[in-house]
């Protein structure tokens, strides 16, 4: 029952299920190791490259660009190049989408950074102590686990960020409630597999601390997991956003790429500008993440490398 | 046998805690059904307000209507709409499953028929450009959201190119046999379907691939290429038989999930789904009609998981549901 | 049509029956001369509708293209009657019963499968309906009304006066518009088709108020059996009413479909075998629907107008009105919150009056589309509406003086809120206050309910929101509400949400409805607008025009003064 709700949905293939003998997808024809490695190293660094340009455009570049960007610049519905518009057209009050898209994303990585950090921090811990302990303890945290996976995704998001008002606070908690269970189930795996190896009998031996043997012992060891988890994490908290945000459940005042969309979509047939460029950025945004995480993925298990 | 007692017990004291969560959530939350019928009515004396509380046992305190509210579900009584005139909430849901249901079983099984198909034929060659074409297709699907990529859709196939309708599910002013009625809802159920199923036909040509990739490694496929098998067959009769278990797995314990998650592209599509009826009860603040969305939809997610372990346990008896994947 | 066009023709109309009162008590042949032709009718103490008057009663249902349509001149031939009409539309109906619910949706479906005692022509005259004729006393104090004999339910029962006895009851208990029918007693006549309506006081605005989408008569023998009005099954399950269509299906968030009442009492209609609403769409949908011909008209467009409308205005195969809704007198208005400390200060409300820039308004959110200047409380169709009120033109200096003035020179700032679909206008009046440094916070309200808990909520939580409220024909029944004193009510939306009094205001108000001289009526609501306006509870944007669009074969859309909250048995689709 591995999930990465992303859409409200599963993306299943992006996690092994527990269930899955994932060893036996770790045979890759030799030859071609090299050549794939190079392949993915490049759509890995391509998708690096991608994501610092959306940074750069959503944190730094606002700092160089004068001016409001909910100041009326021009006439309402202007195309993209048309006479007096902008590079990226305006919009229905006759501002430029190029300048409200561009900070956009602000409050979208924001929420959705806090997110994965919240889903990061809580299934790492309940994985981590699940997966160490075993025995009761496990099989509480994993019938905890299995009660908020059968949660309707999305549907129970919009249900709390509706009725407890779009707040960063709620949007965060909504997330994070729905998609911690995959990184637990994740890191639970991993520990019930490194708990026996010898360097934590070693550990274990010179007398180290519960504690000290899950967060400093055999947590660092399954960083590479966490990581890599971690950036799809943030792309389907991102599309999640998204899509709570379209509906309306998200900041008016952040306007949020999302929240755009949605507030663009009664025009989209005379004004494609306005759904398209924010749409755009979510597309791109959550595409350089996956690269990253297909990227960090072979880095980090290379048995892996032939999937 | 024991197990699957265990595991149905287990399932029940689940769907007790979905209830029990649900129902706290929404009554805790500011504001209900009357105020909300008082709202969209234009007004409301305070004695008619009170009436209807006590009407709907919404003057009670919040755990003796949970008391009250689990007792009926469990009778199969999922009370009635106070937004929509005391219609049976089973009803009004019945209404709205089969089109959600629909769309996701078309999404899926499209997305399934093509996801694997491409990712077969990309695992025959793993450093082929059409392999690499696909691992890119399967990134790119994923990364649309699927609201965003329905109005690119709307605006080609339906505003630019005339070719599909618009919105909801039938033509409303259709008239033909039973024959022309189904082409008609094939019609409206194109466009959706492949909003939904394009995340999931990315998703299912990664699994697959990776999946395939591994089995044509395996002794068997081995032996049936030794055999003097044509490639065809080997690849579509013998290897896929068996690449195709972690598919059915991923497939199974997505339904619930995609049950829920079709909401957005039922938003776009005005499609008559249950999505958009749970929607619209937050908006309303239909208690009632909420709860019994959000239990049914837990419910199918149990359903489907529980059955997907027996599933499992059928096809590959190895796996033990306390053992881990790498354990 | 020009605004002093509309002016005379509605003084005409509302005056017509008014007169018959006044004169039937005291004549006042003065106050005729400066109204039109209908003044000719007030020496007759039986008022019917002017052409109707000369004929015998009883033959006039009977005449091919009788006097009960509205549009005589565009009927239908043998060949082009029946059809189906597919309606767009983006929100959900609750259900059809109008006498409980004063909501656009409601009473756009609501007349269509009931009937109402009376319709209004164009020229805001007052056409038989369930009413064949419709006779007020020479006091004032009871209004005698004779019922279309063929008139029935859908299900074969007989209309009655105890059916619009019940009617009238449902609706001072349930219907938000309390004035309406609040002088009304009772109503005689029981089981036969001569009623007599009684009042305590005199009431002008009764007539307007027997309306379709004001008063439908609704059946006694289904809902008289002591369940609670505003959720009855039968509002939206197995709805029976006297209207042209009948209800087929009802999923209110769906769909809503109708098919002609082949027994309706008056001869000859419903032209069109079906009529369909297809609801809960995307906005962006309804527009695309009517581009590929899914749609044959879109309802709900009022709320949005704007760049829709232009696009609409461009395609070869739609049709753009600007007619109907005229009655209504929709105003578009910031309201603010009179219980905030800052906004409690006049100076500072008028501050914030002159920093809207009305025009950019218009420009903006209405396109252009020459949605008109409002000034004052009562909107500027109405006889009653005062030209020369002060407009609060936009005037940055004057605003930033009062501000200066108010002590606010750093400015403040102050929340406002409303729903998803309202962001455009929040977003612009954001950017037009920050100019006098007023800095707008935008709370997005989730749903209906979460605004009215804001905004009529027991607390002072909102400073300020945008809506819109309509006139509803008679200041008595849609002016009032939002500043008499005794409004001033928790939880009820619409109310008197500023929490603004004025005792003086109240008085001339109050006056005003009991009152049937026209020019005097006008008089006191001049003086009442007068205060209004200097006090400032909310801030008129608007008088809004409301457009439909349509296909271009869609013949006799609903274009009357309550544009689709009234019965379209007259609809036809020319292929």
């Amino acid at each position: 029952m591995a999930e990465t709700d992303v859409h409200g949905m599963s993306d299943g293939q992006e996690l092994p299920d527990p269930h899955l003998d994932t060893s036996r997808l770790r045979q890759a024809p030799a030859k071609y190791q090299g050549l794939r490695m190079f392949m993915r190293n490049k759509a890995a660094v391509f998708g690096a490259v991608l994501l610092i340009a959306i940074l750069f455009i959503t944190f730094i570049l606002p700092i160089f660009v004068t001016g409001d960007r909910t100041e009326r610049v021009g006439s309402i519905h202007l195309a993209p190049g048309a006479e007096g518009s902008t590079t990226f057209g305006t919009d229905y009050l006759g501002r430029d989408v190029g300048r409200i898209v561009m900070q956009g994303g602000s409050a979208t990585l924001k929420v959705a950074g806090l997110a994965a950090l919240v889903i990061v921090v809580v299934g790492t811990t309940i994985g981590a102590v699940a997966g160490y302990y075993g025995g009761w303890v496990d099989n509480v945290l994993m019938r905890i686990t299995e009660f908020f996976q059968v949660l309707p995704g999305l549907l129970f998001a919009i249900v709390i960020v509706a009725l407890y008002g779009a707040s960063t606070k709620s949007i965060v908690l909504a997330i994070g409630l729905i998609a911690w269970p995959t990184i637990a189930r994740l890191v639970r795996a991993e520990f019930m597999r490194q708990k026996n190896l010898e360097y934590v009998k070693a550990a274990r031996a010179i007398g180290a601390s519960d504690a000290r043997i899950i967060f400093k012992t055999i947590l660092p060891n399954t960083m590479p997991v966490v990581i890599v988890q971690s950036t799809l994490v943030m792309g389907g908290a991102i599309l999640f956003e998204a899509g709570l945000a379209f509906l309306g459940l998200s900041n008016p005042k952040d306007l949020s790429w999302g929240f755009y969309i949605g507030a663009n979509r009664t025009y989209f047939l005379s004004n494609w500008w306005g759904l398209t460029f924010p749409g755009l950025m979510i597309f791109f945004t959550v595409l350089s993440l996956s690269l990253i995480g297909d990227g960090l993925q072979d880095a980090a298990n290379p048995k892996l490398r032939g999937r | 046998m024991k197990q699957i007692a265990v595991r149905i017990l287990q399932a029940f004291g689940l769907v007790l805690a979905v209830i029990v969560l649900n129902f706290m959530l929404v009554h805790l939350a500011p504001g209900d059904a009357v105020d909300a019928l008082a709202g969209t009515a234009g007004e409301m004396s305070p004695e008619t307000t009170e009436r209807l509380r006590a009407q709907y046992g919404l003057d009670e305190p919040v755990t003796t209507q949970l008391v009250t509210y689990i007792g009926n579900v469990l009778q199969g009584d999922l009370g009635v709409s106070i937004g929509n005139n005391n219609r049976p909430v089973t009803e009004m849901i019945a209404e709205r499953l089969w089109p959600t249901v629909l769309l996701s079983i078309t999404a899926l099984s499209f997305a399934i028929l093509v996801g694997v198909f491409v990712g077969t034929l990309a695992a025959r060659r793993p450093e082929s450009g059409f392999s690499h074409f696909t691992t890119v297709f399967a990134l790119v699907g994923f990364a649309m959201p699927a609201f965003w990529t329905g109005y690119l859709l709307l605006i080609v196939f339906s505003a630019k190119l005339g070719w599909l309708p618009v919105s909801g599910m039938e033509d409303l002013r259709f008239r033909g046999g039973w024959f022309a009625q189904q082409w008609d809802v094939a019609k409206h159920l194109f466009l959706p379907a492949l909003a939904l199923g394009l995340i999931y036909i990315a998703a299912y040509s990664r699994l697959s691939r990776a999946s395939m990739l591994e089995v044509l490694e395996s002794d068997y496929v081995r032996t049936a290429r030794a055999k003097g098998l044509g490639e065809r067959s080997v690849l579509f009769k013998h290897a896929l038989r068996n690449g195709v278990i972690p598919i059915v797995t991923v497939m199974g314990l997505q339904f619930g999930a995609i049950l829920s998650g079709a909401i957005l592209v039922e938003t776009v599509f005005s499609w008559p789904g249950v999505g958009r009826l749970a929607f619209e009860a937050v908006v309303e603040r239909d208690t009632n009609v909420l709860l019994g969305v959000l239990f049914l939809v837990s419910l199918a997610v149990i359903i489907a998981n529980f059955l997907t372990d027996l599933l499992y346990r059928f096809i590959d008896p190895r796996i033990r549901v306390s053992g881990s994947a790498n354990g | 049509m020009g605004s002093r066009n509309w002016r005379s023709l509605l003084a005409a109309v509302l005056t017509l029956s008014l007169f018959a009162v006044a004169c039937g008590g005291s004549d006042d042949t003065t106050e005729a001369a400066d109204t039109t032709e209908a003044a000719d009718t007030t020496d007759s103490e039986e008022v019917d509708e002017p052409a109707a008057a000369s004929e015998p009663e009883p033959e006039f249902v009977e005449e091919a293209g009788g006097d009960f349509l509205l549009r005589p001149e565009n009927v239908p031939t043998d060949d082009q009657r029946g059809g189906v009409v597919v309606v767009g539309y983006a929100g959900a109906i609750p259900h059809t019963n109008g006498a409980v619910s004063s909501g656009y949706a409601v009473n756009t479906v609501g007349p269509q499968v009931n009937a109402s005692l009376l319709r209004y022509n164009d020229d805001y005259q007052p056409v038989p309906y369930l009413a064949d004729t419709w006779t007020i006393a020479d006091d004032g104090l009871s209004v005698t009304l004779e019922l279309n004999a063929e008139a029935r339910f859908h299900d074969g029962e007989d209309v009655t006066c105890t059916d619009v006895d019940f009617s009238i009851k449902t609706s001072q208990a349930n219907h938000p518009f309390k004035p309406m029918f609040a002088p009304v007693t009772g109503v005689d006549g029981g089981d036969t088709k001569s009623c007599v309506v009684n009042l305590s006081q005199p009431h002008p605005a009764l007539l307007i108020a027997f309306s379709p989408g004001l008063l439908p008569i609704i059946p006694e023998h289904i809902f008289n059996d002591g369940q609670e009005m505003k959720t009855h099954p039968r509002n939206s399950t197995d709805v029976i009413g006297a209207g042209p269509f009948k209800l087929v299906e009802f999923d209110g968030s769906e769909v809503v479909r109708f098919e002609a009442n082949d027994d309706f009492f008056l001869p000859g209609l419903p032209y069109l075998d079906e009529l369909i609403f297809d609801l809960g769409l995307d906005p962006a949908t309804v527009t695309l629907g009517l581009e590929t011909g899914e749609f044959d008209i879109a309802a709900g467009d009022g709320a949005h107008g704007g760049q829709v409308v232009v696009d609409a205005l461009e395609d070869p195969n739609l049709r753009v009105s600007d007619k109907g809704f005229e009655a209504i007198g929709s105003i578009p208005w910031i309201q603010l919150n009179l219980r905030d400390e800052v906004l409690s200060d006049v100076r500072v409300r008028q501050a914030l009056a002159y920093a809207i820039d009305k025009e950019a308004y218009n420009d903006v959110i209405a396109v252009g589309l020459n949605n008109t200047a409002q000034c004052g409380p009562i909107q500027r169709n109405s006889p009653y509406y005062n030209p020369d009120g002060k407009c609060y033109d936009f005037d940055l200096e004057k605003a930033q003086a009062l501000m200066d003035e108010a002590g606010y020179s750093d400015g403040f700032s102050l929340t406002m809120n409303q729903s998803q679909a309202n962001v455009p206008t929040m977003e612009l009046i954001a950017e037009m206050w920050a100019k006098i440094g007023v800095t707008v916070e935008i709370s997005l309200d989730a749903d209906f309910p979460d605004w009215i808990a804001k905004t009529v909520g027991e607390g002072t939580e909102f400073d300020a929101t945008w809506t819109t409220l309509w006139n509803w024909g008679d200041p008595v029944i849609g002016v009032n509400r939002s500043y008499n004193c005794d409004n001033r009510v928790a939880g009820v939306a619409f109310s008197n949400m500023s929490w603004y009094c004025n005792e003086e205001v109240d008085s001339l108000l109050n006056d005003a409805g009991l009152e049937f001289d026209d020019a005097k009526r006008a008089e006191l609501y001049y003086s009442a607008a007068d205060i209004i306006n200097e006090e400032v509870p909310v801030i008129y944007l608007s008088n809004q025009v409301w457009y439909t669009r349509m296909q271009k074969s869609l013949q006799n859309s609903p274009e009357s003064i309550w544009g689709f909250m009234d019965s379209w048995a007259e609809m036809w689709v020319d292929e």
